[in-house]
């Protein structure tokens, strides 16, 4: 006990130590954000990368916004058509200058944003800007450009459901959710994609609903100031229209039974996963921080169902989870990899016995205060450079509008206590919340 | 800011004689320790395919002296300080990181880990069980792509040692036991053949400590590298199909020799061909505009003038891969297959092949423009600029840095990407456009290609046969491509290939 007060004492100090500069903050550079006029977000992060910025354009836009039918998939299309042009540069020189800007520039889509980056020579930050709002303001492709984009797209669902995992995924998801547009991955059902090229007239729509100022926050990290960064958003945005749309976003009904995913695959080793109904994140809320911690204790490779399961029993491969982050309730999932088809049921239920044992005996002080440590040291190892931070803040402003959230998590990591720790158990591990998605040579599950 | 120092060391005695790579960062708030052995899977000794990633896995794995795997495990969790391996073809690389308020706690792990593993029976097996599985299971599974790279591999260096893959096959690795890691581990893992890198905020005496260290704890070893398999000749265009079940699509990879590395000068000015043709995952390459920008066939299309080590993961090529054992590779994307495109347009009905034998008829004649044209001015100006601004940002992290720093040194170079630069800078059009005709042609090459059981007859029938591939377009996209569009696929079709075998293989059959 005495050295286990020690272990909680040693580690406060070095994390004050290592933490407390910018005021208990755990990003130890300042975030500098302003909100333009039309209600774009204007963030800026001063980092000591001499010639090197990070620019992000965030769309607060995602898979989550596909609220009519037959459009699943249609904010990962719409990046592609960010891509084809516009009156002032066609999609062949807009690809011309990019590649004059030597940038690493790219786009991806995920449930709740669509993000365009460009990492490069900080010099060329104006031009940047320039290209950028040209294609968020005037955006202009030809019907056949967007015909044509649709087969990029099939060419992607081609080959990123090529493993089972992901079919499973898909399944796992059309049946844990009833309304929520959670139900659909963010490439979207196939025969939608199939579909895609005759929605022209929506993709028109789609633009303007979301490419708004509202819906954006451009995000500058590395050698830039954030006079500089605000001189150019009002120069390039500062006279983009604000919309007027907001999405109906379906809430989920409450589940009220256990509900099963199965895909019935003899090519990869058995598989199970517990996904529970989870909350949305919150960086004002005790839940999600202390499900962070939980998961961490549970399932990480130093806790204890770990240990028995994958290195001394040797019955999984594999075991990890965690709750997602996400702007509605998503879920929490516990993922294991098996040896044996027949450990599904064993797998199963000592997850159910670690969660349980919390909730009964709770957990060390030390190892509560390790786990914290470990948040927060992984954390600082992360960010060592400008893509890497900005990377990190686009979560954070995907989740809540603002950068400062992840300041905010990591400082409600701190007053995580024990009874959180069974007060999450309590709320959201329960049958009831539960979906159990398998992938076995047997045409079922087979896990109750 | 940073110091950048690279200093190149040899002890007194040269008992010790590794190159030590040195970048020292104040105000870093880690270390990054990086341990490059001399040897890789080539090592593996015939039979016992996989032993090298058996052998490092378990290291990495287990725990040292009588410190178990859990415990250090337990140890470093607060730290949430880590290490990991890679292996490749010729070096296998030891990375170690550590925030600096725990340091000299991390040391003993470190070294302990490196001059004292345990090699316990239960890391090992479990090291063996997931080895297995990958040679089983997930390298046919999980990804066409990867799974098709692999394959060219295969075929490329049939016979040689860099012909398996690093996890190795399925039959080998059943046969890999504890007392073969611990004798590779012994002989391979030597002071003789290891290189030490360092980055971060560390001081002389750490550096000095762990010099000392090493050179006391690791053996030396009289057992010879063996020299790495070259690429074969292919004689003509040589295919091998891989036929499995519910394939969505062919994913497609090819391939030649090329008797050229980052040693040689010479390199800068193939990097810039190479870029214009087909950069790694930018839509500026020649091969992705005509394929998937214009045409709208698949996800995407490039060209490789070394290895590119999980380029479906990486926008950017990762250090710690270097080879000496070189060739150039085309990665084209998965295309549709017959059944497929079936079942989506009504007005395809008839066709009785995807989407592939058009694919490669149009990558191999942009090559061959390419070669009986060269660039144009514009365009080599165009992409030199932005190579040399690009590849400043291959190495962004402190790790990376320290990576690129010791490949580096593999290939005789002392700062690779800052002797780039000066390359790029001086090159001219005309070096570009001679190496493209030194070292590409389209004549004698390796292609496979992964796809469902109900394409490969009909694929492998169209190339034998050199038979005519007209695109199949869907009518939505058909009717608005432009005039040259359709009249350059009515050459393409026509393109006549030096295709002289077509092998189909059962997934089930691949890798043995």
């Amino acid at each position: 006990m005495k050295k286990g007060l020690l272990i909680v004492l040693v580690l406060q100090i070095l994390i004050a130590a290592a933490f407390g500069r910018e005021a208990d903050k755990i990003l130890p550079y300042t975030i500098h954000q302003k909100k333009m006029d039309n209600g774009m977000n204007v963030v800026t992060v001063p980092y000591p990368s001499p010639g090197l910025a990070a620019f992000y354009i965030v769309v607060r836009t995602g898979s989550r916004n596909e609220v009519e039918k037959g459009v699943t998939g249609f904010a990962h299309f719409f990046e592609h058509m960010m891509f084809r042009g516009t009156d002032k540069y066609s999609s062949d020189e807009y690809s011309a200058i990019l590649k004059s800007l030597g940038a690493a520039a790219n786009a991806n889509t995920s449930n709740d944003r669509t993000e365009y980056h460009m990492t490069g020579n900080a010099e060329k930050l104006e031009k940047m800007f320039e290209v950028e709002s040209d294609r968020f303001r005037y955006l202009n492709y030809s019907e056949h450009d967007f015909k044509t984009e649709a087969g990029a797209v099939k060419g992607e669902y081609t080959n990123s459901t090529a493993s089972p995992y992901a079919k499973l995924r898909e399944k796992m998801l059309d049946t844990a959710f009833d309304k929520h547009t959670y139900k659909h991955t963010t490439i979207g059902f196939f025969e939608d994609i199939v579909d895609m090229p005759n929605q022209y007239e929506y993709s028109k729509e789609f633009f303007k609903r979301y490419y708004r100022p509202e819906y954006c926050t451009i995000l500058v990290v590395g050698d830039a100031t954030p006079e500089e960064v605000y001189a150019l958003s009002e120069k390039y945005f500062g006279d983009w229209e604000t919309g007027s749309y907001v999405a109906d976003i379906p809430v989920e009904p409450k589940q009220t039974e256990t509900r099963f995913a199965h895909f019935q695959n003899g090519g990869v080793p058995p598989f199970l996963q517990l996904n529970y109904k989870g909350p949305a994140f919150s960086d004002q809320e005790i839940d999600m921080p202390a499900l962070d911690v939980l998961a961490t204790i549970l399932f990480s490779s130093t806790s204890d169902l770990y240990k028995k399961l994958v290195i001394e029993e040797q019955k999984a491969r594999f075991i990890g989870g965690g709750a997602f982050d996400s702007r509605d309730p998503n879920l929490i999932s516990i993922s294991a990899s098996l040896i044996d088809k027949a450990d599904m049921q064993y797998v199963k239920d000592e997850v159910l016995a670690a969660v349980d044992n919390v909730r009964q005996n709770g957990v060390d002080a030390d190892l509560l205060a390790k786990t914290k440590s470990n948040l927060k040291y992984r954390f600082a190892m992360g960010i060592d450079n400008p893509d890497a931070i900005a990377g990190s803040l686009s979560h954070y402003i995907t989740l809540t509008g603002d950068p400062e959230s992840v300041n905010r998590l990591y400082a409600l990591y701190d007053k995580v206590s024990v009874d959180d720790l069974k007060m999450v158990i309590d709320k959201y591990f329960v049958p009831t919340g539960l979906t159990i998605a398998t992938i076995s040579p047997d045409s079922e599950g087979g896990v109750k | 800011m940073k110091r950048l120092i690279l200093a190149c060391l040899f002890l007194a005695g040269s008992l010790f004689a590794q190159d030590i790579v040195e970048l020292k960062q104040p105000n870093a708030n880690k270390v990054v320790v990086k341990l490059m052995f001399r040897n890789g899977s080539i090592a593996d000794p015939a039979g016992k395919e996989g032993l090298t990633v058996a052998t490092v896995q378990t290291v990495m794995q287990g725990g040292y002296g009588d410190v178990s795997y859990s415990a250090i495990q337990e140890k470093l969790f607060p730290m949430a300080a880590g290490y990991s391996a890679s292996i490749d073809k010729e070096v296998s690389i030891f990375t170690f990181s550590v925030h600096v308020d725990f340091l000299e706690e991390y040391y003993p792990i470190m070294t302990g880990l490196i001059l004292n593993p345990s090699f316990e029976e239960g890391d090992f097996n479990r090291v063996k069980i997931n080895q297995q599985n990958y040679v089983d299971q997930v390298i046919r599974a999980s990804s066409d792509e990867v799974y098709s790279k692999r394959a060219l591999e295969d075929l490329l260096f049939r016979g040689t040692n860099y012909q398996h893959m690093k996890q190795g096959k399925s039959a080998s690795v059943e046969t890999i036991t504890l007392d073969d890691v611990k004798n590779h581990y012994k002989q391979y893992f030597t002071r003789t053949n290891l290189m030490l890198g360092i980055a971060g905020n560390y001081s002389d005496d750490f550096l000095n400590k762990l010099l000392t260290d090493l050179k006391k704890g690791l053996p030396n070893s009289d057992a010879i590298l063996p020299r790495p398999g070259k690429a074969n000749q292919p004689n003509g265009i040589e295919v091998e199909i891989v036929a499995k079940d519910n394939a969505f699509g062919s994913a497609i990879f090819t391939g030649f020799p090329l008797n050229l590395t980052r040693s040689s000068d010479e390199f800068a000015a193939l990097m810039v061909a190479n870029s214009y043709l087909g950069e790694h995952r930018k839509s500026y390459g020649k091969l992705y505009h005509k394929i998937r920008k214009i045409r709208s066939m698949n996800y995407g299309d490039y060209s490789y003038i070394e290895w590119y080590d999980n380029g479906h993961r990486f926008q950017l090529p990762p250090a710690g891969v270097p080879r000496s054992s070189n060739y150039f590779a085309l990665w084209i994307r998965p295309v549709q297959i017959a059944k497929q495109l079936k079942q989506q347009y009504e007005e395809l009905q008839n066709i009785e092949v995807g989407h592939a034998h058009f694919a490669l008829r149009l990558a191999l004649r942009e090559i061959d423009n390419l070669i009986a044209n060269g660039i144009s001015a514009e365009d080599f100006e165009a992409t030199r600029t932005f190579l040399r601004s690009y590849i400043k940002l291959y190495a962004q992290t402190p790790a990376q840095q320290l990576g690129y720093l010791m490949d580096s040194q593999f290939y005789g170079r002392s700062d690779y990407l800052k002797e780039l630069d000066g390359l790029l800078a001086n090159l001219t059009l005309e070096q570009v456009n001679a190496a493209i005709k030194k070292y590409w042609q389209t004549e004698n090459m390796y292609i496979t290609i992964i796809t469902d059981k109900s394409e490969a007859e009909p694929l492998a029938k169209s190339l034998k046969e050199n038979a005519a591939s007209p695109m199949s377009y869907s009518n939505l996209v058909k009717s608005g491509l432009p005039e040259d569009v359709l009249k350059e696929d009515d050459e393409i079709a026509e393109y006549k290939l030096n295709v002289t075998s077509v092998k189909i293989v059962d997934s089930a059959n691949t890798f043995q």
